[in-house]
């Protein structure tokens, strides 16, 4: 469903303390790919090239050199075509708070070329799995983050999207809050739908995900079920092969 | 098309949401003008009233007697006030007189000769009460010098025309509607795109750096819809703005300006209030047709201005101080384009912008040419297309939501 392949990314910033341009390589080389029923982890401390990776699937961003292709479909070549397919969250809640859940929800549903109606059926849905009917006609203005995170969540699945995509998911949730969001992965994957979420929480990823990938400074090391991963490093969490992934970035650096 | 639609219907949506807004663009504008304009009007007119009605103070030097005595047998127009030698300067900037005449010593003498005498007058130009004293102690001299002269003549058994060698009458060809049509015409197009660029700013930043600043530009970007339509529904979004801002804040104006000026024209003359409320005699439908016609493709330049340079900024404070240059350049060609004369430079209907202004003067003022018209327009439309194309193909990189350096 999602299969990037030699997907490489760089950027240029300013140094502005020389006020030299500089380039940084976000992504090298970065190949893998997600099935459909399949969560996939994406892990990495910040700046690592999560976010990067996701918003160039997302169709926010394009590589420089490789390819991205979702259900056959590359994200350069039709790029349109590939978002509609694709339910992205990011890390910026990005609602517009003036509005209401309800109204939010049926005017990105038309975005997507939902039926208003439709759209407005399936994110009623949505908000009510996600423990949030009751404030469908409430404006966004005084919601809590976490409150916020559950309406994008149903922004982002509102088209039926094949592939989802969730940057960071839990970053500010209560623990009953991302246990919701937990459970919605589980049923993402059920109903048959490509799963990318990326995260810091490893608990999360060892209970949730089926397999991983670890991206330092733009590089993808492993990319196998968390108990290979488990298996391959001879630890018993994924936060030790982290730590030891980053001590040897470290030593190479 | 349906694209376009929906991001116009999104965006006039959030704004109708926010009711303080919708306050401050639409009815404010309203309410404030005739507010402001009757206030001071009021405030003028009794401020008038109240110097019309008492008598100028006066302190005169006058030792040949020779305007002093006539000025006091006027109680109702002047106040004679004695003030100690050498402090007359000082009492009018004080206020204690509004002017100061001296008569020269030998003036009797010199009626006598049939020579003219001097009269020296200090004036404080900046107080209207000082005008007005001048203007009233100016018709008592010459009403004194009128008798003189019918005096001499009569001395001389001559016929009191001898000093009227012709008579001229003058019969002014330009109509009341002209007269009105060009002082409109010369500051109109100035105000118009005042308005609109200032109208349609702040609603510009906010659909652009201000969805880029609340981030929700990113999930507006990864749906579906094409970047080029979501460039449209904005342009649109903003343009229509600025567009009824501007058109709101003129028409509340301009009615607020002719009910005080009908009101102060029926007071002087006793005609019924409004009668200078006659918009058909100042332009015709065509004239305004033609204006709007010419507004439609700058108001479109200003909006497709504000979103490349809303897109461009990486937050609303980067996005108005990048635009405040683009306000000034309108205030001074503004500005520029009120200047008298302007028609007669040649170059002037290909600098764009300008262009507009000094064809919106012309219609105005009755001497619409076809051809500035046309280069307006043609001009207009070009920069304001250049301008939207440029937007969508910036929205399409996405340096245009994760700016780096």
């Amino acid at each position: 469903m999602i299969r990037l392949s030699g997907v490489h990314k760089t950027f240029q910033v300013k140094d502005r303390k020389t006020r030299a341009w500089r380039r940084i390589e976000a992504v090298k080389d970065l190949s893998f790919g997600v099935e459909a029923g399949e969560i996939y982890g994406l892990l990495g401390p910040n700046g690592a090239g999560k976010s990067t990776t996701l918003r160039m699937i997302a169709g926010l961003m394009q590589p420089d050199l490789g390819r991205i292709e979702i259900c056959g479909v590359g994200t350069q070549e039709q790029p349109e075509r590939s978002r509609a397919m694709v339910g992205y969250l990011s890390t910026d809640l990005g609602v517009y708070t003036r509005f209401t859940p309800r109204e939010l929800l049926r005017l990105f549903g038309e975005f997507q070329g939902v039926d208003a109606r439709v759209a407005e059926r399936r994110g009623m849905g949505l908000l009510e799995r996600l423990q949030m009917k009751d404030f469908a006609d409430i404006r966004m203005e005084g919601f809590s983050s976490g409150q916020k995170q559950k309406v994008s969540i149903a922004r982002a699945l509102l088209h039926d999207p094949r592939v989802v995509i969730f940057d960071e998911p839990t970053t500010g949730l209560d623990v009953l809050t991302a246990k919701t969001v937990l459970d919605l992965l589980r049923i993402l994957k059920a109903e048959g739908r490509a799963v990318i979420v990326s995260t810091h929480v490893m608990p999360m990823v060892e209970d949730v995900c089926d397999r991983v990938g670890i991206i330092f400074d733009g590089v993808l090391h492993g990319d196998a079920p968390p108990s290979d991963m488990l298996a391959r490093w001879r630890v018993h969490s994924l936060e030790e092969v982290f730590f030891r992934l980053a001590a040897d970035a470290q030593e190479a650096g | 098309m349906r694209g376009v639609f929906l991001i116009c219907k999104k965006e006039f949506l959030e704004f109708s949401k926010d009711k303080r807004t919708v306050f401050f663009t639409f009815f404010l504008p309203v309410l404030l003008y005739p507010m402001v304009f009757l206030l001071i009007a009021g405030l003028g007119q009794r401020d008038e009233a109240q110097r019309l009605g008492r008598p100028s103070r006066v302190s005169i030097v006058d030792p040949a007697r020779v305007l002093a005595p006539g000025m006091r047998r006027e109680p109702d127009t002047f106040q004679v006030v004695e003030l100690a030698p050498g402090t007359a300067r000082q009492a009018l900037k004080e206020r204690q007189v509004d002017l100061h005449v001296e008569v020269e010593p030998g003036a009797a003498r010199k009626i006598e000769q049939q020579r003219p005498y001097l009269i020296s007058v200090l004036v404080d130009d900046t107080e209207p009460s000082s005008e007005l004293a001048l203007g009233r102690f100016r018709e008592a001299v010459r009403k004194l010098d009128e008798i003189q002269v019918q005096r001499r003549l009569a001395a001389l058994h001559a016929e009191p025309e001898l000093t009227e060698p012709s008579w001229t009458v003058t019969e002014n060809v330009a109509t009341a509607g002209l007269e009105a049509g060009k002082a409109v015409g010369s500051f109109l197009p100035y105000l118009l795109m005042l308005m609109m660029f200032q109208g349609a700013m702040q609603h510009g930043i906010y659909v652009t750096a201000g969805e880029k600043e609340r981030g929700t530009l990113q999930t507006l970007l990864a749906t579906r819809l094409p970047r080029n339509r979501i460039i449209w529904g904005k342009l649109i979004y903003i343009f229509v703005m600025g567009l009824v801002a501007a058109l709101l804040n003129l028409a509340s104006m301009g009615l607020s300006m002719a009910v005080v000026l009908g009101r102060a024209a029926s007071q002087r003359t006793g005609a019924p209030a409004g009668a200078s409320l006659d918009l058909s005699a100042m332009t015709s439908p065509g004239v305004l047709l033609l204006c709007f016609l010419l507004l439609v493709p700058l108001g479109l330049f200003f909006s497709s201005f504000i979103l490349f340079m809303g897109v461009r900024a990486r937050n609303t404070s980067e996005a108005g101080a990048s635009l405040m240059p683009g306000m000034i350049l309108i205030i001074l060609l503004g500005a520029f384009s009120l200047a008298p004369g302007l028609e007669r430079m040649p170059f002037l209907p290909y600098v764009p912008i300008l262009n507009v202004s000094l064809a919106i003067r012309n219609l105005f003022g009755q001497r619409g040419d076809v051809v500035e018209y046309l280069v307006a327009l043609v001009m207009t439309t070009g920069m304001s297309a250049l301008m939207t194309w440029a937007s969508a193909r910036l929205l399409d990189r996405e340096s245009a939501l994760f700016r780096q350096g």
